[in-house]
C-alpha cells in the first residue's frame, strides 16, 4: 500500500490544480498500464471525517478535524509487487507536482491471511469468499 | 458516499504478532456481515513498519527512508473501504467493529473524493481518464 500523507494543504482542502491532476493522473496510468494497480483514492479533510473512540466496551463518536497533519493520510493506492524494492523504485518516480515539490509517501505491505498462522481453515476460507465477493482477488 | 475506515497500529501489530485466532474468527466474520450488506469494497490489514519504507520528497529530490517508523504515532494498521448511504451509516458499521474489552481503540473515519467533489482541476478529460482505468483495473483484477 502507498500511502500519500496528508500535509497543511490537503487538510485544508485545497484541491489539486489541473496541472497535478494530470500528472497524478499519467503516474497512475502507468501503473495501470503495467497491471500493478488494484485500488486507489483521496481523501477528504480530516475535518469531515470522524472517529469512533471504543473505551471500556463504550462508543463514542468525535467529529474531525484530528491531530497534524502529519499524523493524517491524505491518499492511498494499493499495488502488486514482487519486492519492496520494486514499490521504492515506483514511489520514486511519484509526480513531483505533489505537494510542490515535498511530500511523503509511506509504503506498508498488506498482510496476507495466510500468514497467520492462527488462521484457521475456515477463517482462510471466509476471506477468500470476502475477496472473491469485493473482486478483490 | 465512499469512505475509508482506519485503524491505527500498536506494539502488537507493529512486532508483526498474529492476531489471535479468536481475533481473527470475530474480524472475518464482521468482514462477512459487511459484504452480505453490499458494503464492503475491499478490507486489508497491513503489516509492521519495519516491512516498509518512506520515501520523502524535497524540493522534488527523493530521500529512502526504510521502516520502522518510529516518530509516527499513527501509522494505519488496518482499513475498510465501505460504499454506504451516509455518514450516520458509515458510524453504525464502525460501532461495530468486534474489538472488546478495555482496550482503548480509535476509528479513524475520511471520506473519500469522488469526481463530483474535485473542482475545476478535474477536467472532463481527467474523468474520462479516471473511468478508463478503473474499468481498465476491474478486467484485469476484479
Amino acid at each position: 500500500m502507498i500511502i500519500r500523507r496528508a500535509d497543511e494543504e490537503t487538510e485544508a482542502g485545497t484541491l489539486p490544480s489541473e496541472e497535478l491532476f494530470a500528472a497524478m493522473t499519467k503516474y497512475n496510468e502507468e501503473l495501470v498500464k503495467a497491471g500493478v494497480m488494484l485500488d486507489g483514492a483521496g481523501l477528504q479533510p480530516s475535518a469531515k471525517g470522524m472517529k469512533v473512540r471504543f473505551s471500556g466496551g463504550k462508543r463514542s463518536v468525535i467529529d474531525g478535524p484530528f491531530a497534524e497533519a502529519k499524523e493524517l493520510i491524505a491518499g492511498y493506492s494499493v499495488i502488486e509487487a514482487g519486492s519492496l524494492a520494486e514499490v521504492v523504485e515506483l514511489v520514486k518516480k511519484w509526480p513531483v507536482e505533489d505537494g510542490h515539490g515535498n511530500a511523503t509517501i509511506e509504503i506498508r505491505r498488506v498482510a496476507d491471511i495466510d500468514e497467520y498462522d492462527t488462521a484457521t481453515p475456515e477463517i482462510v476460507e471466509r476471506e477468500r469468499r470476502m475477496r472473491a465477493e469485493t473482486g478483490n482477488a | 458516499m465512499r469512505f475509508m475506515v482506519m485503524v491505527k497500529a500498536n506494539p502488537q501489530s507493529e512486532e508483526n504478532i498474529a492476531p489471535s485466532t479468536e481475533d481473527l474468527d470475530a474480524m472475518s466474520r464482521y468482514n462477512d456481515e459487511l459484504v452480505k450488506a453490499g458494503v464492503l469494497l475491499d478490507a486489508n490489514g497491513l503489516t509492521s513498519s519495519a516491512d516498509g519504507a518512506l520515501v520523502s520528497f524535497t524540493d522534488g529530490e527523493p530521500t529512502v527512508i526504510d521502516g520502522p517508523f518510529t516518530e509516527a504515532k499513527e501509522l494505519v494498521a488496518g482499513y475498510w473501504v465501505l460504499e454506504v448511504k451516509s455518514r450516520e451509516e458509515v458510524v453504525e458499521w464502525v460501532k461495530r467493529v468486534p474489538f472488546e474489552g478495555d482496550e482503548e481503540v480509535e476509528i479513524e473515519i475520511r471520506q473519500v473524493y469522488e469526481a463530483g467533489d474535485f473542482g475545476p482541476g478535474y477536467t472532463d478529460d481527467i474523468r474520462d481518464r479516471q473511468d478508463a482505468m478503473a474499468a481498465k483495473i476491474a478486467e484485469r483484477h476484479g
